[in-house]
Formats: structure tokens, C-alpha cells, sequence
């Protein structure tokens, strides 16, 4: 679903992401792991096509991401769910009207959009607060909104910066289950994260990095990283 | 079809939510837009009275050629229809001899005797022409005085005239260059203000391309918010330039009668236009091309 062959990102002088190399299947449910600065977020922004790799391969759906037309990235994104570190939520609309949006751009019929916004409301348990604004609400309800937004619009991919970065650990539980149950619909979904409880908590495939390189690929179990945990 | 009927209509909707919702920049690009046209339309105005002044001058510039007793007057008869055909050329005049006495007679009533010692009339009859364009002077009078058949003198005051065709030249110059320049500014103000608007809403820009949107998609709210905040600068404009219009001008011209300030209605309904059209042109493309910067993404 997800390939990267020989991938190199530098900003600069800085190599935020150097020769990596990874495959993800389809369905699979990964974390990427590392200590802030370790190149998982420019890793995700590669795949979501945010960024372009200075060098190597980024295949997304068998689609290589390279050198895209702006219709073809378009169409790439309808593929992709991203939760982004900073949630990204648009300031000035409603909880639904942001959860609306990827349907809207893909230009669906009202009626379609309200039931499906509500759907997904209900699911991550903001149903009663679909008329409020984004500061309205607590940090673990934005991630909320940020992931109902995501899965809309019934996403191939689901990729997550810290989507439990700052959150307490009962908060944090609550949205790693929500993306549990995504995953189990098929989606395939990637998690950024220096969450070390959760992770091994979870038992799943691990790809740790550090300084842009790829450390290591667990495929089923725990870490022992001391500096991710700070 | 559908999808686009249903597009179309979210875009138009999330167009006057986003102006509704970011008001006070909004009002600010309104007010500074209304501003920024009122002034280039007050100095179009201006300039438009300048080179009515200008012309109205122009139109002042006569020349007289004193024709030959012994001129054959079918010489004459044709040279005044070549003449009357001639561009810059507002009115040629023959004035016979008899006409020449009579006029002198009305304008020098006390001196009646001179004319009683002369047996003949001695006042040679003559050709006036009034023209449009001052310009056109001195190579008419060159080529009016090589005809010694026909022409005894010809009058024409080259200096005045060379005065007025630097002055209307100047004029010009100076009014385009000012008009130009201010377009210049105007542009800038109203392309920046929509600039500032649309960088405060930057990051939303980034999540609708992030979310799978396409570039008209992004740009079709935008593009229709700077058309409305472009016209109804320009609306503001364009009834501020009546009422001043409607008030003051009046005054003016009853102030100070020699100027020619433009009071017609079609006058100030094509400046209202103006403003109303470069506001909705300026809007439109001033967001087109704000918005496109954060596209790339």
C-alpha cells in the first residue's frame, strides 16, 4: 500500500529523513516511532505528498508520488486521512463544517454530508457539539474532530502525527481505540508517535527512527527506547 | 453535473460565510478600496476638466488671412471648401469686403470720418478660421502666407499659440502621468489589502488542498469574495462620486464660471461604472493571484 525506496529529505543542511526504505500492507496498523526530530513527521508529510523526497521513490497505492500533476496529488489526497500534529482544524467553523470539508471538496449532496458528518459525530462521541468552534473545545476533542475529519470520507490510508501527544493517558486511550476501530474497517493506518506506554501496549508493528534513518522494523512487539520517552 | 450544481452552491455559500465571518478584514478591504477609487476617480474627474480647459483654450485660436483685391474669387471660393475639410479646422469664415466695413462701423462709430475722406473702400476682405486643435497653426499659417496670389498678410499671434499648445501638451503629459500613477497605486493598495485578507486565511487555504480539494475549488470562494469586496468598494465609490458630484459641482461651477467641470449626467455615470468595474476586476484577480501562492502545497 505504502513504499518508500531509498528516501532522502534534507532541509538545508539538515537530513530529516535519510535512505529509508520501509513497505506497509494494506490493512496493516503501524507505528512510527522516534524522539521529536527523528524525521517521522517529514516521513508522513513524503507519503501525503506535502513534500517531495530530494531523492528515492514514494509509492502510495502503487501510485509513485513524484513529479505529480496537481490533479493527481488531488486525487491522491481523497485516498489519504491525515491527522495532523497541530490538528489543523479551521478556526472559524463549526466542529461540522470542518468534519464536512473532505466531503465537500469532493462536491457530495448536503443530505449526504450531514448524515455522514453525523455518523462519524457520533462515533468519536462529539454528536452534541457539532455547532461549536474548534477553541471551544478541549485539546482530546480536537484530535477528535481532527480524526472524524480524517475517516469521513472513508479514506484508504489514515496517517497520524502524535494524534495523543499531550493528552492524558485516559484521554489518550480513548483515541488510540478509536484508531484501533478504524483500522479494523481495512484502513490502513500509520501513527507517528513517542508514546512509548501505548505503543507497547498495543503489541503492533513498530518502525523506530532516529536522526532520519530507520532504526529498526518490528513487526509484532515492544520497544526499549529510553530517549523516547522524554 | 450534479456534484458541480452542488459545488457550485457550497462555493458561493462558503464565499459570504468567509465574509461574513473574517468581517472586520472584510470592511477594511471594503472602506480601503472605496477610498483608494474615490480618489483615482476624483483625479480622472480632475484631469477631465484640465483637458476640457485645455481644449477650450485651443478652441481659441483664430487666424486671419487678408485677401488680395485682385484675387480671383473662385480661388478663393475653393480654397475655403479645401479648407473647411482640413481636421483641427472648427469654422472657416469669409468675411467680404463689405462685411470688413460694416463691422468697422459698428465697432468705431465715432471715427465714421476717416471712411468718409476715403472714396473707396480700403478694407480688404478675409478668411477667418477658428480652430479645434492649436497645433495646426503655424504650418496652416506657413502655407497661407506662401500663396501671395491670394493673400495680402496673414495675422496669427505664433506666440500665444505656441504658448497654449505647450500648455495643453503639458497638460496632457502631466494628467496621464498622474492618472497613471495613481492607477498604479490604486492597483497596489486594493491588491495588497486582498493579499493581507487572504494571508490571514493562509492555513485554511493549506487544509483545503491537504483535504483533497482542487485549486478551483480553494480559489472559487476567494475569487468570489474579492469580486464582492472589490464591488462594493467600488459601489461605495461610485455613490460618494454622485452625491459629491450632485452637491458640490453645482458650486463650483457657480464660483468660479470659467471652468468647464464636467456635470452631465453620462459623465459621472461612466466614472460610477469605472469605479464599480475596476473595483469587481481589481477584487477578482487581486484574490485569483493572492490565493495562488499558497496552492503549492
Amino acid at each position: 500500500m505504502i513504499v518508500l525506496q531509498s528516501v532522502t529529505k534534507t532541509y538545508g543542511e539538515v537530513r530529516a529523513v535519510e535512505d529509508v526504505t520501509l513497505a506497509i500492507s494494506r490493512g496493516e496498523f503501524v507505528f512510527l516511532m522516534g524522539t521529536n526530530g527523528a524525521g517521522k513527521t517529514t516521513l508522513l508529510r513524503l507519503i501525503s505528498r506535502e513534500e517531495e523526497p530530494d531523492a528515492g521513490v514514494v509509492l502510495v497505492g502503487g501510485v509513485n508520488t513524484t513529479d505529480m500533476s496537481s490533479a493527481a496529488v488531488t486525487r491522491l489526497r481523497r485516498r489519504l486521512g491525515v491527522v495532523f500534529q497541530d490538528t489543523r482544524l479551521l478556526p472559524n467553523a463549526t466542529v461540522s463544517e470542518n468534519v464536512a470539508l473532505p466531503l465537500r471538496v469532493r462536491g457530495k449532496r448536503r443530505a449526504e454530508v450531514e448524515c455522514r458528518v453525523s455518523a462519524v459525530l457520533e462515533r468519536v462521541n462529539l454528536a452534541d457539539k457539532e455547532a461549536r468552534f474548534p477553541h471551544e473545545l478541549s485539546g482530546g476533542e480536537q484530535r477528535k474532530v481532527a480524526i472524524a475529519r480524517a475517516v469521513v470520507a472513508g479514506p484508504d490510508i489514515l496517517l497520524c502525527d502524535e494524534p495523543t501527544e499531550s493528552l492524558s493517558a485516559e484521554r489518550a486511550a480513548d483515541i488510540v481505540d478509536l484508531l484501533l476501530d478504524i483500522n479494523a474497517e481495512g484502513v490502513t493506518t500509520l501513527v507517528a508517535t513517542h508514546d512509548l506506554g501505548t505503543v507497547n501496549r498495543l503489541r503492533r508493528r513498530v518502525i523506530c527512527m532516529d536522526d532520519g534513518e530507520v532504526q529498526s522494523d518490528t513487526p509484532i512487539g515492544s520497544v526499549e527506547w529510553p530517549q523516547a520517552t522524554n | 453535473m450534479l456534484a458541480s450544481f452542488h459545488t457550485t452552491r457550497y462555493l458561493v455559500g462558503s464565499a459570504l460565510t468567509g465574509l461574513w465571518r473574517n468581517r472586520t478584514m472584510t470592511g477594511g478591504a471594503v472602506v480601503t478600496t472605496a477610498i483608494m477609487l474615490i480618489t483615482l476617480a476624483g483625479f480622472l474627474a480632475i484631469n477631465d476638466t484640465l483637458n476640457q480647459m485645455v481644449t477650450e483654450l485651443g478652441r481659441k485660436s483664430n487666424l486671419i488671412a487678408y485677401i488680395r483685391d485682385d484675387a480671383r474669387p473662385t480661388h478663393v471660393t475653393a480654397l475655403i471648401k479645401d479648407l473647411r475639410s482640413r481636421p483641427g479646422v472648427r469654422e472657416v469664415r469669409f468675411v467680404s469686403k463689405d462685411d470688413a466695413l460694416a463691422i468697422f462701423e459698428s465697432r468705431f462709430v465715432d471715427q465714421r470720418d476717416i471712411l468718409d475722406v476715403l472714396q473707396n473702400n480700403p478694407l480688404p476682405a478675409s478668411v477667418e478660421l477658428h480652430l479645434n486643435d492649436p497645433a495646426v497653426v503655424p504650418g496652416l499659417a506657413q502655407e497661407l502666407q506662401a500663396m501671395t496670389s491670394l493673400f495680402d498678410d496673414v495675422v496669427v499671434p505664433l506666440d500665444i499659440v505656441e504658448e497654449i499648445i505647450g500648455i495643453s501638451n503639458l497638460a496632457r503629459v502631466a494628467g496621464t502621468a498622474i492618472i497613471i500613477s495613481l492607477t498604479g497605486v490604486t492597483l497596489f493598495v486594493i491588491v495588497n489589502t486582498i493579499r493581507i485578507a487572504v494571508f490571514a486565511r493562509r492555513q485554511e487555504i493549506e487544509i483545503m488542498k491537504l483535504v483533497g480539494a482542487t485549486d478551483w475549488f480553494v480559489r472559487g470562494p476567494f475569487v468570489a469574495e474579492g469580486a464582492v469586496i472589490g464591488t462594493s468598494g467600488g459601489g461605495i465609490a461610485a455613490i460618494v462620486l454622485v452625491a459629491i458630484y450632485a452637491q458640490v459641482t453645482p458650486a463650483v461651477t457657480r464660483i468660479v464660471s470659467f471652468l468647464p467641470v464636467s456635470t452631465d449626467a453620462e459623465f459621472v455615470r461612466n466614472l460610477a461604472v469605472f469605479t464599480l468595474l475596476v473595483g469587481l476586476v481589481v477584487g477578482s484577480l487581486g484574490s485569483y493571484f493572492s490565493v495562488r501562492r499558497y496552492l503549492s502545497v
